[in-house]
């Protein structure tokens, strides 16, 4: 058994497991930090199925996490990969193959991912996503589905439905827009600090672009992406713009206390950066449009 | 009747919103955004659990300047409202 220390958004956490554990986590190598106090800890291990009650399932991205808990009140995750036939005789089976099952304390500072040998690297991301996003979620900080660049040293974030485009505006920034960088394609960590100030990070967490970058830039704008036949953009304002960021954070919301947390942090944001309504075309003019309005 | 499990009130940047956040309530995927006397009204229904229209038609007229009448009228309309969105059973 080894453990090592990685910090995402200044928050650190430790994951203990055989060498082979970590082989499947090069992505958490830039983050890597000092030992020292944690927000979370997980063990990977082997093993058996715990007991449990299912509660919830959510699909999201062609898998599903079913959440439930123990008798003892631990809070189970399982992670499940669809199995690609459709022939009926698989069809009970059509929740796929478990890769993992994450027990936690009720806090989330302590977890258990159990792995079956199966989409080993998924399971260890998903658990560590899940404890990470739980564990600081009373702390300010918000898990993000979106896509972020940097631009003149402040972060643009693009968020919207799975399919929309995020990562195609993302790159027409890259491409159209001289002095922008890919900061996080897929799941970027933004965090509050007293003075109601926003930063938005990177983290090991990036989607199919593999970019897992340590860096960190003060958040500059919030841009909600929809495909329209034309480019067009407005400023959301009051619950128009905490509910385009409440659609891009997940979180367990039927736990009171990371609820709570959330709500602080979604109505910080809304309060305090631009929001903006995108509708747009995947073209040069939709990401000149959008960097104009929103870096003036 | 009664306000369904899960829906919480809460503020968002300076309005009164209602979302639901419990088991059962998370797909509800919309907010709904209250005046000040439906959110005074939303927490006199939480508190009281199972609750009628006369009920709260009753509370409306000790604390709000209305008639009996009106305060009923307001009642069954914000109550219609809700059950229109589904959040009271």
């Amino acid at each position: 058994m080894e453990t090592r220390y990685y910090e995402v958004a200044g928050h650190r956490f430790c994951v203990s497991g055989e060498e082979d554990v970590f082989t499947l986590m090069s992505n958490y190598e830039p983050f890597a930090c000092a030992d020292g106090e944690t927000v979370f800890a997980l063990d990977v291990e082997n093993g058996d199925a715990p007991e449990y009650v299912e509660e919830m399932r959510q699909e999201d991205e062609g898998q599903t996490i079913i959440c439930g808990h123990t008798a003892a009140g631990e809070a189970v995750f399982e992670f499940l990969r669809p199995v690609g036939s459709k022939r009926p005789e698989v069809e009970r089976h059509r929740w796929g193959v478990t890769a993992g099952w994450l027990v936690c304390s009720d806090d989330y500072s302590q977890g258990r991912l159990i792995t079956t040998g199966k989409h080993e690297k998924m399971a260890i991301d998903n658990a560590l996503m899940i404890m990470f996003a739980l564990a600081t979620a009373d702390k300010g900080t918000v898990l993000f589905h979106a896509a972020v660049v940097s631009y003149k040293n402040k972060g643009y974030m693009f968020l919207g439905p799975s399919g929309t485009g995020k990562s195609t505006h993302a790159s027409l920034w890259q491409r159209y827009i001289a002095g922008t960088a890919l900061v996080n394609d897929d799941n970027p960590v933004v965090r509050i600090s007293e003075d109601d100030t926003a930063t938005v990070y990177g983290s090991p967490w990036s989607g199919k672009t593999p970019c897992y970058r340590s860096v960190h830039y003060p958040l500059g704008g919030i841009v909600l992406l929809s495909q329209a036949p034309y480019n067009k953009i407005e400023r959301l304002n009051g619950i128009y713009a905490y509910a385009a960021l409440m659609e891009s954070i997940s979180g367990k919301r039927w736990d009171e206390r990371i609820a709570d947390g959330l709500h602080q942090t979604e109505n910080a944001l809304a309060s305090s950066i631009p929001v903006w309504h995108l509708e747009c075309l995947p073209d040069e003019e939709a990401a000149k449009l959008c960097n104009e309005t929103i870096t003036q | 009747m009664r306000l369904k499990k899960g829906f919480v009130l809460r503020e968002v940047c300076g309005e009164r919103v209602i979302m639901g956040e419990g088991l059962g309530a998370i797909n509800f995927g919309k907010l709904l955004a209250l005046n000040e006397t439906a959110a005074w009204l939303w927490q006199q229904a939480q508190a009281m659990g199972d609750f009628t229209v006369e009920a709260l038609a009753e509370k409306l007229c000790a604390e709000y300047d209305v008639t009996a009448d009106e305060a009923k009228a307001d009642v069954k309309e914000m109550i219609a409202e809700w059950q229109k969105v589904d959040v009271v059973e």
